[in-house]
């Protein structure tokens, strides 16, 4: 049987899995605690609308008007969806 | 003045790169170094503003936070300063926050935290232009109205808004009204309770919710009664999966989402900008490497090209004040004191200025564009599997100058194993220190009409790329089998592309200029007159050669023979390894002094190319110059570095072992030269 986690995480992608250009809603970070924080901090907290500008090892993202950058590791941790409800 | 009738100070904080340091200098008149990438201020800096009534207040620059829940060593120097708890600085009387208008979402984040810290604010809306360039309509009076702190538009590197800026510091600044943003049930719960304990012993004007947050957090300062309920409501939240911290930050959002959507305030064109074009270069997972590549050898080359004319100047006036001193003054002591110890040893390093200013203009034009940001996102990829983050990266490049803001940029890696990693590492980046050296033994190794500048730019770059590959491999062995524990991911904020500012890349240069000049005239200029005396005493005979081998010098210089002779070197560069162990530069100028040359710079390459064994033999031979050059790349002949790495380690444990460390490697890789050179027929 699965686990609500894994049932979530069939739901969503994590944002390597979506193209440039893209642009999605953060639904969950499954990250330690104090990577989360940083992150929501810097904006990347639930529901946030995260657009990706670049793709590769490591990615690029449009968020709270700013472009941050983000290693692949770390971006597989933030699940998202699309904002027109997509997955 | 405040209450008590002294001089007040105010903190000036906001979110890395919004524009804190270029503001502070401007209404301080000072020059805090600006940058435009995140991590430029890592320590705080102090100075004078004054009112438009002429009322003097002392500024706090800070360094830049993302939130008051501090990780990194600079975060929790401005969390020190605003909580009263630095030493050096009272607690501030006010806050002035910069927010990046251009993006206001997450700059205002911080301001509600520090709304909350009991003092008053007053918020500088700093760059409208770039917000109003992207599209962003701005309404400051609306925002003033509905966070309850005051907002002054500002575009600090042009000098706007700073005459409202003084104005509103010179009134009264009043305390933010109550918290404005909703708090979830489960935690308005904990926060009621905790404040309740904690509200009696508290100043009027101190939040206790913002301290019940903060104990919620981990703080542990407060009343014990108000630290166990804190405690209890935590274990509670675990026990229950109630991520009350995200909850916080989400609530904080989405106050601040609604706020700027009542005052029509948007957040801009996000795609298609020329900044995304470049980037699309120079992140590029090939063209951005060879982006990178020719922008180094622009550097190298321009260091050779360019800089071998003012070089000239400079050799030839210290060639014509030599023989005029030596015209002028009778022979004796006091003239050999002059011309083969000042002029020798403060000329022959001085003559190096127009390079290091070089490097300094390229590093201030990278700085100042955004590209370093860039950089540090390309190298995260190299850095991963050596257990780093690109985070790194930053102090690494800053080190390529001086190890010693290197050293201290390394607070803003958050992760202490990372940190101390960069610090053992850094020393192994060639500094502008290293210049001199590797140019005079780069001459003296291959006559100039042998090779174009190209090659010795090439030749160079190699130097470069030999410490740098060789600090990501010990950045392996110490974070990954000595320190244990994984890498970190890089979160990163890549500012938009600035065409550089000429005025802040030329201060850069001036002044390093004036550290460099003050050296030369301080502890090179001490340093050659010692070595002056004890190469020249005990006076032994008429002969120099003889005179300089009986010398105290040269007695000490025999003495370290043996040990060094495995790599190629003479008891002559031993004096000079010895000299330059409190600044690699003072090699040149030692070595200067030792083959009594002045301060020409052909001459001592010409002494040096001249120079034998007693067999007739050259000492300087390539392999030689090879083996010496590869003893600088690792040898960690800085005392000021040493003195650093004490302070930002908190002891003397790791600045020792960086000592035998980098020594060790520096004596081997010398000797791995002669072995494979002498093995290959040279």
């Amino acid at each position: 049987m699965e686990t609500f986690g894994q049932q979530m995480e069939g739901n969503f992608l994590n944002l390597t899995q979506v193209g440039p250009g893209t642009e999605v809603r953060v639904s969950r970070l499954e990250c330690p605690p104090t990577t989360c924080q940083r992150l929501r901090e810097m904006g990347f907290c639930e529901n946030a609308l995260v657009t990706k500008i670049r793709g590769g090892a490591d990615l690029v993202c449009w968020v709270c008007g700013t472009r941050v950058a983000l290693s692949a590791r770390l971006a597989k941790q933030i699940l998202v969806e699309h904002v027109d409800g997509r997955s | 003045m405040n209450q008590d009738g002294k001089k007040r100070w105010v903190a000036v904080v906001g979110n890395p790169n919004a524009g804190k340091s270029t503001l502070f200098n401007a209404l301080t008149g000072l020059r805090q170094r600006v940058g435009n990438y995140p991590g430029v201020t890592v320590e705080k800096r102090t100075g004078t503003a004054f009112t438009l009534h002429g009322e003097a207040i002392e500024l706090i620059d800070l360094p830049g936070l993302y939130s008051l829940n501090p990780r990194s060593p600079d975060e929790k120097i401005a969390w020190q300063v605003l909580h009263g708890e630095s030493s050096g600085v009272p607690r501030p009387d006010a806050v002035l926050c910069v927010v990046d208008a251009s993006n206001l979402e997450r700059n205002l984040f911080l301001v509600t935290q520090v709304m909350e810290l009991g003092l008053p604010v007053l918020v500088a809306l700093n760059m409208v232009d770039v917000a109003e360039g992207r599209g962003i309509r701005l309404h400051p009076n609306d925002l003033s109205l509905k966070l309850g702190v005051k907002f002054i538009p500002t575009q600090a590197h042009r000098g706007k808004g700073l005459v409202e800026l003084r104005a509103a510091l010179g009134q009264s600044l009043a305390h933010p009204g109550p918290r404005r943003w909703t708090m979830p049930p489960p935690l308005a719960a904990a926060v009621g309770q905790i404040a309740a304990a904690w509200r009696e012993s508290l100043p009027a004007e101190v939040r206790a919710e913002g301290k019940a947050l903060e104990l919620l957090a981990g703080s542990n300062s407060g009343p014990e009664g108000a630290k166990k309920l804190a405690v209890a409501w935590r274990e509670r939240f675990r026990k229950e999966a109630y991520d009350w911290s995200a909850a916080v930050v989400h609530a904080r959002y989405s106050y601040l989402q609604t706020v700027l959507k009542e005052a029509g305030i948007g957040s801009g064109i996000s795609g298609g900008s020329w900044t995304d074009w470049i980037d699309s270069l120079v992140l590029h997972p090939v063209a951005g490497w060879g982006v990178l590549a020719g922008m180094m050898m622009a550097l190298f080359v321009s260091i050779f090209s360019i800089a071998s004319y003012p070089m000239e100047w400079i050799d030839a006036g210290f060639s014509a004040l030599g023989l005029w001193l030596q015209g002028w003054m009778p022979p004796g002591i006091f003239c050999d004191l002059l011309v083969d110890g000042v002029l020798a040893g403060v000329g022959g390093v001085v003559i190096f200025l127009p390079q290091i200013l070089i490097l300094f203009f390229f590093l201030g034009l990278l700085e100042d564009s955004g590209y370093l940001a860039r950089a540090a996102f390309l190298l995260d990829r190299v850095m991963h599997p050596v257990g780093l983050s690109g985070k790194s990266f930053i102090p690494l490049l800053s080190s390529y100058a001086c190890a010693i803001p290197g050293i201290m940029a390394t607070r803003t890696v958050e992760d202490p194993k990372d940190r101390l990693t960069t610090i053992l590492i850094a020393p192994l980046m060639s500094c502008s220190a290293r210049i001199p050296v590797y140019t005079t033994l780069l001459a003296a190794a291959v006559p100039v009409a042998l090779v174009p500048v190209w090659g010795k730019a090439a030749a160079m770059l190699g130097l470069y790329v030999l410490g740098t590959g060789s600090a990501f491999l010990l950045a392996w062995v110490f974070r990954k089998k000595m320190l244990g524990g994984g890498s970190p991911p890089l979160i990163l904020e890549l500012p938009p592309y600035r065409c550089p500012a000429f005025q802040t890349v030329a201060l850069r240069m001036w002044e390093r200029a004036l550290i460099f000049l003050r050296r030369a005239g301080t502890v090179i200029l001490a340093l050659s007159i010692l070595l002056w005396f004890v190469s020249s005493f005990p006076k032994s005979s008429e002969d120099e050669s003889v005179n300089l081998a009986a010398s105290f010098a040269g007695q000490l210089g025999h003495w370290m023979e043996p040990v060094i002779r495995p790599l190629g070197f003479d008891w002559r560069i031993g004096i000079g390894l010895v000299a330059s162990f409190a600044a690699r530069e003072v090699f040149v100028s030692t070595m200067s002094i030792v083959y009594h040359v002045g301060g020409e710079e052909e001459g001592l390459i010409q002494a040096m190319r001249t120079a034998t064994w007693p067999d007739g033999g050259l000492i300087y031979t390539p392999i030689t110059c090879l083996s010496l050059m590869v003893f600088y790349v690792y040898a960690l002949q800085c005392l000021s570095t040493v003195a650093v790495a004490k302070r930002e380690t908190g002891g003397w444990k790791w600045p020792v072992f960086m000592m035998i460390y980098m020594t060790g490697l520096a004596y081997l890789g010398a000797w791995l030269v002669q072995i494979v050179g002498h093995a290959l027929g040279f």
